[in-house]
C-alpha cells in the first residue's frame, strides 16, 4: 500500500479492490454468457463464499476468521434467496449470524493466549490434509455431474405458509425433539463450561 | 513244591525289608535275621535241587514250573510271574545259595568293625533274592527284572563305602557299563515280543525256528550284549577291577560266584536260540578266549591281590563264553560250579589276609605269611591248585573239558589261545602265593607282630569252601567222557547240540584226549615252576627257594613295553575316557551350543518380533483427534472412490 | 442459465464441503476446527436447499430439513464450544495437537 494514501482511506480502497474482483465474473457472465441477472446475482454470492470460506481456513488471526466466516454465512443466505428458500435463508441470518457466529467469537475471547497468532497456523499434516481435500472436491463433482438426477423442473419459489403447513403438520415430532435437544445442549453447555469454585476463567 | 520254590527267593526278600526296616536298631545283632533267613533258603534250595536232578516227581525229565500270579494282562500282552526248575536250574541254585550263605556267615566276622553292619547285610540279602529271582524265572522280563535288581544292589554293594570316593565312582562305573549291555538285553528282548508275541521262556525256545535267521541271530547278538555287561566280556569288562572297591565278601559273592555268571546263565538258558545261530556263537567264542587272554595278561602284573583275583574272574568267565561258543554247553555250567567255589573261597582267604595285616592289599608289603595264618594259607593253597588245574582239584575236570571239547568240535584257535592262559593263570596264581605267603615279610615291624589268624566265623567257611574246591570235580566230572553232569544236564542242551550237529567222537583217554589232558597238566606244571622260580616256594617236600626279584626285573627289562601295557591294563580306562567322555563331552557342548542359540534364538526372535513390530505399529496412537481424522478422510475418499471406479465400469 | 441447474449449486456445496474438510484437518486451534464443522454443515444445508429447489414435491421438505440440521448445528456448536472452553481451562492452550494424552 502506497504510503502517501492517507490511513482514512484504506479500508476503503480494500473494499473497492475486493468487490471489483467479485464483480468481474459476475459482469463477464452476464455479457458473454447471455445470463440474466439472477445468473450474475448468484455468481456475486458463489464467489463471495468461497473467498470467505477460504479466508475462514487460512488465516493466521482468529478474530478475522470468524469474521470472514460471518461473511461466508451471509452469503450464503444470498443464495438461498435465489434458491426461492425465503425463511431457510432469514434463519440462516437469524441463527448462524446473529447466535453461533457470535458464540463463536465470545469462545475465541474466552479461550484466547498470548503466544497464539505467532506460532504455526497449520499442523504437520496441512499437506496430505489438502490433497484430500481436493480429492474430495473432484471426487463429489464426478459424482454429481455423473448421476441422473431424474426429471427437474423449474426453480421453485417455497412459500412460507405452505411450509409452515408441512412443518407443523408431517414434521411436528422432529420439531419438538429438535426442541428438546436444543435445551438439552443449552443445559449441557452451561453445565460444562461454568467455572468451578476459585477458578480463574 | 508250589510253595517251596517260591519260598526260596522270597524268604532274603523278607530279610532284605526286616533288616532295612529294623537293622539300625538291631545294629551287633543284626546279622542272626537275615543269616538265618539264607540258611532256610540254602537247605530249601537244596532239597529242591537234589529232587531236580534226580527227575524226581513232579519234576520228571522237563523240569517244573510255578506261576504265582498274572503279572501284566495288557491284551495280548499278558506276562506272569513264575518260576520255573529243571537241573540246570537246579546247579545254579547249587552254587548260588551255598555260596551265598557262607558269605553271609563270613560276613559277620569281616563286617564286624564296621557302623554300616546292619545296612550291608540288608543289601547282602536283597542280593540274594535278585540273583534267585534270576535264577528261577520262567519270562524274560522277570529275568530282565532280577537282572537290573542284581546290577542295583551291585552298586549298592561296590559303593558300600559310600563316602570313600573311588568306591563311589567305582560304583557308578560298574552300573553305567552294566546299563550299556542291558540296552541290549532289552532290545533282544523287545526284538522277541515283536516276532513271537510272547515273553515266555520255554515258549520262545519252542518257537524259535519259526523265525527267520537273521532275527535269530540279532536276538542272539543282542542276548549276548547283555550277558557281556553282567559278566564283564570285552569291551565291557572294564568295571569288574574297580569293583573290588567294595567289601570282599562283596566280591567273593557277587564278582566270583554269582553275579558275573548270571551271564553264562543266560547264554545256557537260551542255548536253542543261539544253536539256531552257529555265526553268533562263534563270536561269543572269539570274544570270550579274547576276554581270557587278555585278562591273564594283565593279572601277570598286578600287585593289589583282589585285583589279581578279578582279572582272574575275567579270564575264567571267558574261558566259560568260550565253552558256550563252542557249543560245550554242559562244560561250560561245570567250569561255572566250579570255578564259583574255588573262586569264592580265593577271595574270601584274600579277605582274611588283608583283615590280618590290617587292611593292607598290596602284596609287595606282604610275604611270609605262611607261618602266621596257617588256615587261610592252606585253604588258599588249595583253592590255587584248583583253578592252575591241578588233578585231581576240581579245576582241572572243568578246564579240561573246556579245552577238549574245543579242540574236539574243530575250534583249534580257542583251544590254542586256551592253552596259553592256561600257563598264564598258573603263573600268576602262584606268583601270588609266593609273594603273599612266602619268603620274607616286606612291610612294617609291627604290622608283622599283630598279625593273627581270623576267627572261626571266617575259617569256617574257608574250609568248607576248600571242600568242593577240592572233591567236586571228582564228583561231577567221573566217569570222564560221559559225565554226571553229563547225564544231568542232558535234558536241558540236548536240542542245542544235536542243531549244531555236534557228534561227539568216544572218549579216547589213550587217544586225543588223554595228549590233551597231558598238554593242559603240562603247560600248568610249566607256569607253576616257573613261578616258583621267580616267587619262591615253601612247600613240604620240595626244596625251599627264595623269591628272586634280580630275575624279575630281568625279565621286565626285556619287554619293557609288554611289562608297561599289562600294567596299566592296556590302557582300556584310558581309551574309554577319550571316547565316551571327551569327545562326548564336545558332541554335548555343541548341541547345548544349538539349543542355546538357534532353538531358543527362534523362541525368543519370535517374541522379539512381535514386540518390535507392535512397538512400531503403535506409534499411529499419537493421541491427536485430527491424526485420526485425517484418517477417517482418507479411508471415506478411498472407499467413495472405488465405488465410482466399479460403479463407472 | 447458472443458477437453473441443480449441477451449479451441488459443486457449490461439494467445494465449500471440501474447504470445510481442509480446516478441519489442518489447522490447529479448536476454535478454527469448529468453524470449519460449520461451513461443513453449512456446505450440507446448500445441497438440501438446492435439492428442495429443483427437485419435483420437495420444496417444502428441503426447507424444513434444512431448518432443522440450522437448529441442531446451533445445538451441536454450543456443547462444542462448552467443551473447548473446559478443556482450555484445563491445559491453557487452545491448540488441539497438545491434546495428546491418550497417546501410546
Amino acid at each position: 500500500m502506497p504510503s502517501w494514501i492517507p490511513g482514512a482511506f484504506r479500508p476503503l480502497i480494500v473494499t473497492a479492490v475486493l468487490a471489483g474482483v467479485v464483480l468481474t465474473p459476475a459482469i463477464l457472465t452476464v455479457l458473454l454468457w447471455g445470463g440474466d441477472f439472477t445468473d450474475a446475482l448468484f455468481l456475486v454470492f458463489a464467489v463471495t463464499m468461497l473467498v470467505s470460506a477460504l479466508a475462514v481456513v487460512t488465516m493466521r488471526d482468529i478474530i478475522r476468521c470468524g469474521l470472514a466466516m460471518i461473511v461466508c454465512f451471509g452469503a450464503l443466505a444470498g443464495i438461498y434467496l435465489i434458491a426461492g428458500a425465503t425463511l431457510v435463508a432469514a434463519a440462516q441470518v437469524v441463527v448462524y449470524i446473529g447466535a453461533i457466529s457470535v458464540l463463536i467469537l465470545f469462545a475465541i475471547m474466552l479461550t484466547e493466549t498470548k503466544a497464539a497468532p505467532s506460532r504455526l497456523v497449520f499442523q504437520t499434516q496441512a499437506g496430505p490434509a489438502g490433497v484430500a481435500a481436493v480429492v474430495l472436491a473432484v471426487v463429489i463433482a464426478i459424482t454429481v455431474t455423473a448421476t441422473d438426477w431424474g426429471e427437474l423442473g423449474e426453480r421453485l419459489h417455497t412459500a412460507t405458509d405452505t411450509l409452515a403447513r408441512v412443518l407443523f403438520a408431517d414434521y411436528v415430532l422432529p420439531f419438538e425433539i429438535v426442541g428438546v435437544l436444543l435445551l438439552a445442549a443449552v443445559i449441557g453447555g452451561v453445565f460444562i463450561a461454568k467455572r468451578e469454585r476459585g477458578e480463574s476463567l | 513244591m508250589d510253595v517251596l520254590i517260591p519260598l526260596i527267593a522270597i524268604l532274603p526278600l523278607a530279610g532284605f525289608a526286616i533288616t532295612a526296616l529294623i537293622g539300625r536298631r538291631l545294629d551287633k545283632e543284626a546279622h542272626w535275621i537275615p543269616v538265618g533267613l539264607v540258611v532256610v533258603a540254602w537247605a530249601i534250595s537244596m532239597v529242591v535241587a537234589l529232587l531236580a536232578l534226580t527227575h524226581a516227581e513232579p519234576f520228571g525229565e522237563q523240569g517244573f514250573g510255578v506261576t504265582l500270579y498274572e503279572w501284566i494282562p495288557a491284551g495280548n500282552f499278558v506276562v506272569e510271574a513264575g518260576f520255573f526248575v529243571d537241573t540246570l536250574t537246579a546247579c545254579l541254585l547249587i552254587v548260588v545259595t551255598t555260596i551265598g550263605m557262607l558269605v553271609h556267615v563270613y560276613s559277620i566276622g569281616y563286617m564286624s568293625h564296621d557302623p554300616g553292619y546292619w545296612r550291608f547285610f540288608a543289601y547282602l540279602n536283597l542280593f540274594m533274592f535278585s540273583m534267585l529271582l534270576l535264577v528261577l524265572a520262567d519270562s524274560f522280563l522277570v529275568v530282565f527284572v532280577a537282572w537290573e535288581l542284581v546290577g542295583l544292589s551291585s552298586y549298592l554293594l561296590i559303593g558300600f563305602w559310600y563316602r570313600k570316593r573311588t568306591a563311589a565312582l567305582a560304583a557308578k562305573k560298574a552300573f553305567i557299563v552294566n546299563r550299556v549291555g542291558d540296552v541290549g538285553f532289552a532290545l533282544g528282548i523287545m526284538l522277541i515280543f515283536v516276532s513271537l508275541g510272547t515273553l515266555d521262556i520255554r515258549e520262545t525256545i519252542e518257537r524259535i525256528g519259526e523265525l527267520e535267521p537273521l532275527t535269530i541271530s540279532v536276538i542272539s547278538l543282542l542276548i549276548f550284549a547283555g550277558a557281556m555287561g553282567k559278566s564283564a566280556q570285552f569291551p565291557l569288562h572294564v568295571w569288574l577291577p574297580d569293583a573290588m572297591e567294595g567289601p570282599t565278601p562283596v566280591s567273593a559273592l557277587i564278582h566270583a560266584a554269582t553275579m558275573v555268571n548270571a551271564g553264562v546263565y543266560l547264554v545256557a538258558r537260551t542255548s536253542p536260540i543261539f544253536a539256531h545261530a552257529p555265526e553268533a556263537l562263534v563270536i561269543v567264542a572269539a570274544i570270550g578266549i579274547f576276554t581270557a587272554i587278555l585278562a591273564a595278561s594283565i593279572a601277570l602284573t598286578q600287585t593289589d591281590i583282589k585285583r589279581v583275583l578279578a582279572y582272574s574272574t575275567l579270564s575264567q568267565l571267558g574261558y566259560m563264553f568260550a565253552a558256550l561258543g563252542v557249543g560245550a554247553f554242559t562244560a561250560a555250567i561245570f567250569h561255572l560250579m566250579t570255578h564259583g567255589f574255588f573262586k569264592g573261597l580265593l577271595f574270601l582267604g584274600s579277605g582274611s589276609v588283608i583283615h590280618a595285616v590290617h587292611e593292607e592289599q598290596d602284596m609287595r608289603r606282604m610275604g611270609g605269611l605262611r607261618r602266621k595264618i596257617p588256615i587261610t594259607y592252606a585253604t588258599m593253597l588249595v583253592g590255587s591248585l584248583a583253578i592252575a588245574g591241578i588233578p585231581p582239584l576240581a579245576g582241572f575236570f572243568s578246564k579240561d573239558e573246556i579245552l577238549g571239547e574245543s579242540f574236539k568240535l574243530g575250534f583249534a584257535w580257542v583251544w590254542l589261545i586256551g592253552f596259553v592262559v592256561a600257563g598264564l593263570t598258573a603263573f600268576y596264581m602262584f606268583r601270588l602265593m609266593g609273594l603273599t605267603f612266602w619268603g620274607e615279610f616286606r612291610g612294617p615291624r609291627e604290622i608283622w607282630d599283630r598279625i593273627h589268624e581270623s576267627p572261626r566265623v571266617m575259617t569256617v567257611p574257608l574250609i568248607l569252601l576248600a571242600i568242593p574246591s577240592a572233591l567236586l570235580g571228582l564228583y561231577l566230572g567221573l566217569p570222564l567222557g560221559d559225565s554226571t553232569l553229563h547225564h544231568w544236564l542232558e535234558p536241558v542242551f540236548h536240542e542245542s547240540t544235536e542243531l549244531l550237529h555236534h557228534e561227539l567222537e568216544p572218549y579216547a583217554l589213550f587217544g586225543i584226549d588223554g595228549v590233551l589232558i597231558l598238554a593242559s597238566v603240562g603247560v600248568a606244571a610249566v607256569g607253576i615252576a616257573i613261578a616258583w622260580r621267580l616267587f619262591g616256594v615253601e612247600l613240604p617236600g620240595l626244596p625251599r627257594r627264595a623269591p628272586d626279584p634280580e630275575a624279575v626285573r630281568a625279565l621286565t627289562v626285556r619287554a619293557p613295553f609288554l611289562y608297561r601295557a599289562s600294567l596299566n591294563k592296556w590302557w582300556f580306562d584310558e581309551l574309554n575316557d577319550l571316547l565316551f567322555i571327551r569327545l562326548g563331552g564336545r558332541v554335548a557342548a555343541a548341541l547345548w551350543w544349538f539349543d542355546r542359540e538357534i532353538v531358543d534364538g527362534i523362541v525368543n526372535g519370535a517374541g522379539a518380533v512381535t514386540r518390535a513390530s507392535g512397538s512400531g505399529l503403535a506409534r499411529v496412537q499419537t493421541g491427536r483427534v485430527q491424526n485420526y481424522a485425517l484418517g477417517i478422510a482418507i479411508g471415506l475418499i478411498v472407499m467413495a472412490g472405488s465405488y465410482l471406479w466399479i460403479a463407472g465400469r | 442459465m447458472i443458477a437453473n441447474s441443480l449441477d451449479a449449486y451441488l459443486i457449490l456445496s461439494g467445494l465449500l464441503f471440501a474447504i470445510g474438510t481442509f480446516g478441519f484437518l489442518a489447522r490447529r486451534n479448536a476454535i478454527s476446527m469448529l468453524m470449519s464443522i460449520e461451513l461443513m454443515l453449512n456446505a450440507v444445508n446448500l445441497a438440501i436447499v438446492g435439492f428442495g429447489a429443483f427437485v419435483v414435491g420437495l420444496a417444502e421438505n428441503g426447507s424444513v430439513i434444512a431448518i432443522m440440521v440450522i437448529a441442531v448445528a446451533a445445538a451441536e456448536a454450543t456443547v462444542g464450544l462448552a467443551i473447548v472452553i473446559a478443556i482450555f481451562r484445563n491445559r491453557r492452550t487452545p491448540l488441539v495437537d497438545e491434546y495428546d494424552a491418550m497417546r501410546r
